[in-house]
């Protein structure tokens, strides 16, 4: 990377972004007929598809379930063409069982699992384009394909990275700055409430600057849930106009 | 204004006090009702009208799973002297997206004269019954129960493959071949029917 700089001295970053600036974000939900939730997300160049199957009865082993609550069973996976050089497997390895852990530990502490009792509910997740940021991706694709299937959560779920390059904390880290900059912090938040559902943090970071960080992160989460409400909010009112229309001939 | 009751999940709708309370769609955090899911806001007096009962309706039907001391009509898949397994097809008066197994055991089939029931004068594969959910039973099934003068057989098939008429609390006739099968007959509440041909 020699004469790149992660951050100019003009304080843009490589792609041109603010250090406090989103990548553009793009979704559209109930993209599958068979599931009963889906959704397709971008942010920037990740790329990531979300399925939601049930509740139904569990598949799979018995022992499994749960007897006062819903099993959650996700899957998280990579196409074989989401990264530069294409991947062996598309599931399976740790990474993506690791991520799929996450993934679960995520949704258990969103969804209000006491309703159902006894049966099961799938999340699939597939990356289809990786650029940094899968993790956040898959959440908040995931949280929207949950609300298209209208199950019962206590909040939007929305995760957002963040990193600390040359003194100035940024936001939602892309593939380049990832891989070349120092620590990466990955948060998961319910963004009424504020409360942290998931917080991850990878290589280290001076203590002193942990908290200023941790707050752009916040903070980009804020400005992720805006902009999904707004749409989602959106849409339902588009939609229940239409429907007006129609009733009244 | 069609805005303003759009509800998000996590969106505050209301002071859980005495005089709201959250319905479908909703739960309660720290003395607040939120709203769990996309939809529609919708208040309604509760029946005795000393509450309001504040609820999120979704324009789709709610995903519903049997719960203990629903009524549930299920089809027979299955038929042993000890019990009769059956698939369940719907809740109340919704119907499930996805069949879940249920159990009656031969001593919940009736309630009286528990240990003189032969479960092969009772039940029938094909049969459509109507039976309570007594427990979610063991990892395998919900045990149902049909020990109600209301529950039982409703549908019976015969061995020509027609559906019978009821005689008695305990016999069914067959329109094509006259023959009588035992069955447990369900008394068919006339209020039931209505709201299944409704639905």
């Amino acid at each position: 990377m020699a004469g790149m700089e992660l951050l100019s001295d003009q304080g843009f970053r490589t792609d041109g972004r603010k250090p406090n600036e989103l990548r553009r974000i793009r979704f559209k939900k109930g993209v599958f007929k068979q599931a009963d939730g889906s959704a397709y997300l971008e942010q920037g160049n990740t790329k990531v598809l979300a399925a939601v199957y049930g509740p139904h009865e569990i598949r799979g082993g018995k022992g499994k379930a749960l007897h006062d609550q819903l099993l959650i069973n996700c899957q998280y996976s990579m196409a074989t063409f989401s990264t530069q050089d294409r991947k062996r497997r598309p599931r399976g390895d740790r990474k993506s069982l690791e991520m799929t852990a996450h993934l679960k530990q995520t949704f258990n502490a969103v969804i209000l699992t006491e309703l159902y009792p006894k049966v099961q509910l799938d999340i699939y997740v597939e990356v289809l384009q990786s650029d940094g940021g899968n993790y956040c991706a898959s959440v908040n694709a995931a949280t929207l394909a949950l609300i298209d299937a209208g199950i019962p959560m206590k909040d939007y779920v929305i995760a957002c990275s963040g990193s600390y390059i040359r003194d100035t904390p940024v936001v939602d880290i892309n593939n380049l700055e990832e891989s070349s900059a120092g620590a990466e912090i990955i948060m998961a938040i319910l963004p009424r409430c504020e409360q942290i559902v998931f917080i991850e943090m990878n290589s280290r970071l001076h203590e002193d600057h942990l908290s200023p960080v941790m707050d752009q992160v916040m903070t980009g989460c804020k400005d992720i849930f805006n902009i999904l409400n707004q749409q989602v909010r959106d849409e339902l009112c588009k939609k229940s106009a239409q429907d007006r229309i129609v009733d009244s001939g | 204004m069609a805005t303003s009751r759009i509800c998000v999940p996590g969106q505050r709708l209301n002071r859980a006090d005495d005089k709201h309370i959250g319905g479908k769609g909703t739960y309660s955090r720290n003395g607040f009702i939120y709203s769990s899911v996309l939809g529609y806001w919708e208040e309604r007096p509760t029946n005795d009208n000393t509450e309001i009962l504040i609820s999120v309706h979704t324009g789709e039907t709610q995903t519903v799973i049997p719960s203990i001391d629903d009524i549930v009509t299920a089809r027979v898949t299955n038929v042993n002297p000890r019990f009769c397994k059956c698939e369940i097809l719907s809740v109340g008066t919704t119907p499930l997206c996805d069949v879940y197994r249920g159990l009656v055991r031969k001593e919940d089939v009736r309630a009286t004269e528990k240990d003189r029931v032969e479960m092969y004068r009772c039940f029938r594969p094909g049969d459509i019954i109507i039976a309570r959910v007594l427990s979610l039973g063991d990892a395998q099934s919900y045990i149902l129960g049909t020990a109600e003068n209301e529950l039982g057989v409703a549908i019976g098939m015969s061995e020509a493959g027609v559906s019978m008429v009821p005689v008695s609390w305990c016999k069914m006739q067959c329109p094509k071949t006259l023959n009588e099968e035992f069955r447990k007959v369900a008394k068919v509440r006339p209020e039931y029917i209505q709201t299944v041909h409704q639905g």
